[in-house]
């Protein structure tokens, strides 16, 4: 009679080393956030005391609505900023991934080899020269100069993705198309857009998750109207005298639980993203 | 209307409209500021002065600043650790998951949460978890007899918790590539290892290792230049201190030019890593233009 391997001593062997991994990796991964949010729900002289029942409250949310009134202003302005650098880098990634989908010469091939090597280089570079400018042009701490630069540095792993998925739609639906009388700009809108919706997905969810948290830009080019939510983070761990910590958990779960959710929702098309164009381009 | 003949589709000219904002995105935001910091390296220069020529004095200066070389040194120690580290970690749970587990998807939900953290959210979560007096790994490292971990004061204490978010924060990333990486080996190459009689760490070293190369080289190609960048993470944490001790690349770039004011100095700091950063690359960079040039003609 077989018997089932998990009840041979290896089996149990292999299958106890088995949860213990999975174990490590679960607290590796999940711990710290949950250390942090549940923290947040605790009031602030219970959460470093130790052997103290947890009694769960809403008390530091509470204090962090009445004292940083900042902070929900810096979430109004990651949400701005995180929706238009998402809408200028799909728009403009889309439109390069048809381009570069559908036609070959030695131009474009010179080109998009450049835009993968510019992606390559680091962003604190940039910034050297365009602080003067951006002063210079009066767009110093407005949500135009982060949705620029959020886009910018997207717009290139964006339009490999785009490309990849715009590859995959057959060839013979343009040419039944532009048999059928439609321009280049119909085929574009009517044939491509609706088939490469996936692909866009995928481009979008790594714009979101990089402008919502995004902290250099952030830090070097606003200072007031257009801070963000993370450079409002950062501003409370700053006050190095008096941190609130529980009202700087409380403001670190709320930054946290909107686009953690969103991660997990979308778990399968940022795999695919990933796999797309990540290691491609 | 005039239809549109195929031969007048393919005239590559009529890609322009298509690839132009997205290029001009880059070269305005990118390219253009990046050739302008390679004209700023040679100039004497800060905010809202005239600049004047100097030759090489600002990369002799830079070249000469030992902080400058501290901050090298600590750079290429993070990067080495944290690339290698999650590169080991990363091959290790992809073979977890391959190998089949339950509760597949939510398990892979919860390795990907790093990934939706803020540097800031990070720094708040491990600063917390390690504070000297009242953190819980603090309280766990005394609990095992063990210093507890001196971040603050103690520099290499400092990098290495910076190390260690780092880590955290982009192993889903590298864990993604190598996970793909390992579902598109066919299992007949594993059937016909267990036929032979190859143990699990034999089909291990002779299939998937060999097999995942590839994959495991472009991750840490792009892990080796995305860490150089470490700014964020020491900004938060650190700032350098204490006494600049803690100091990578990016930023004593930013206290160069932000700080003391001097642009000259720092635009030569960003060339340098410009440059580092593109022969990092170049390896990977030379396949590509192959393939794009094969695939033009």
């Amino acid at each position: 009679m077989p018997t089932d391997p998990a009840f041979t001593p290896s089996g149990l062997m292999r299958l106890l080393g088995k949860a213990v991994a999975v174990a490590l990796v679960l607290a590796w991964s999940l711990g710290p956030i949950a250390l942090i949010v549940s923290a947040a729900f605790t009031p602030e002289r219970d959460i470093f005391a130790t052997g103290v029942a947890w009694r769960p409250t809403f008390e530091n949310f509470v204090a962090l609505w009445q004292r940083w009134g900042d902070f929900f202003t810096g979430l109004a302005n990651s949400f701005i900023v995180t929706v238009g650098a998402t809408l200028l880098a799909v728009l403009t990634s889309t439109l390069a991934g048809f381009g570069y989908s559908r036609w070959r010469s030695r131009f474009l091939s010179g080109s998009v080899f450049a835009m993968i090597a510019l992606r390559l280089l680091p962003p604190i570079v940039t910034t050297l020269p365009l602080f003067p400018i951006v002063n210079a042009l009066g767009l110093n701490d407005t949500h135009a100069v982060l949705i620029i630069l959020y886009a910018a540095f997207f717009v290139s792993l964006g339009t490999m993705v785009m490309r990849t998925f715009i590859d995959q739609i057959p060839r013979e639906l343009d040419e039944a198309a532009m048999m059928d009388g439609a321009s280049q700009a119909q085929i574009f809108r009517r044939v491509i857009l609706p088939l490469s919706a996936q692909g866009m997905v995928a481009v979008a969810i790594f714009v979101i998750v990089y402008a919502w948290n995004e902290f250099l830009f952030a830090f070097i080019f606003t200072t007031k109207n257009a801070k963000t939510a993370p450079l409002v983070l950062s501003e409370m761990i700053g006050s190095l005298e008096g941190v609130e910590w529980g009202v700087l958990f409380a403001a670190t779960t709320v930054q946290l639980l909107p686009i953690l959710a969103f991660v997990v929702l979308c778990q399968r098309h940022l795999i695919e993203g990933l796999t797309a164009g990540a290691t491609k381009g | 209307m005039a239809a549109f003949s195929i031969s007048a589709m393919q005239e590559p000219r009529r890609a322009l409209p298509y690839v132009a904002p997205a290029l001009a995105l880059l070269a305005f935001v990118i390219l253009i500021p990046a050739a302008y910091v390679l004209w700023l390296s040679f100039q004497q220069s800060t905010f809202g002065r005239a600049a004047t020529f100097v030759g090489f004095a600002n990369y002799a200066k830079i070249l000469a600043d030992p902080y400058f070389w501290r901050a090298l040194g600590n750079t290429v120690v993070v990067v080495l650790i944290v690339v290698h580290v999650e590169v080991v970690l990363g091959l290790a749970m992809a073979v977890l998951f391959a190998g089949g587990l339950p509760f597949r998807k939510l398990l892979i939900a919860a390795v990907l949460a790093p990934y939706a953290v803020s540097e800031v959210g990070a720094v708040v979560m491990w600063r917390t978890l390690f504070d000297p007096d009242t953190g819980f790994m603090t309280r766990v490292l005394t609990g095992l007899g063990l210093p507890p971990l001196e971040w603050s004061v103690v520099p290499s204490h400092g990098l290495a918790l910076v190390a260690l978010l780092s880590i955290w924060l982009h192993l889903p990333f590298t864990f993604i590539i190598l996970y793909a990486a390992r579902l598109a080996i066919p299992k007949d190459l594993y059937e016909a290892a267990e036929i032979d009689g190859a143990s699990a760490w034999q089909s291990f070293r002779r299939v998937t290792l060999p097999l995942l190369m590839p994959a495991i080289l472009v991750a840490m190609l792009f892990r080796y230049i995305f860490a150089y960048r470490l700014f964020s993470e020491v900004w938060l944490l650190t700032q350098g201190g204490p006494a600049r001790s803690t100091e990578v690349v990016a930023v004593y770039l930013y206290l160069e030019a932000f700080r003391y004011n001097d642009f000259g100095a720092a635009s030569a700091t960003g060339w340098l890593m410009v440059v580092t950063s593109l022969l990092l690359a170049a390896f990977y960079l030379r396949r590509l233009y192959r393939e794009m040039f094969a695939r033009a003609d």
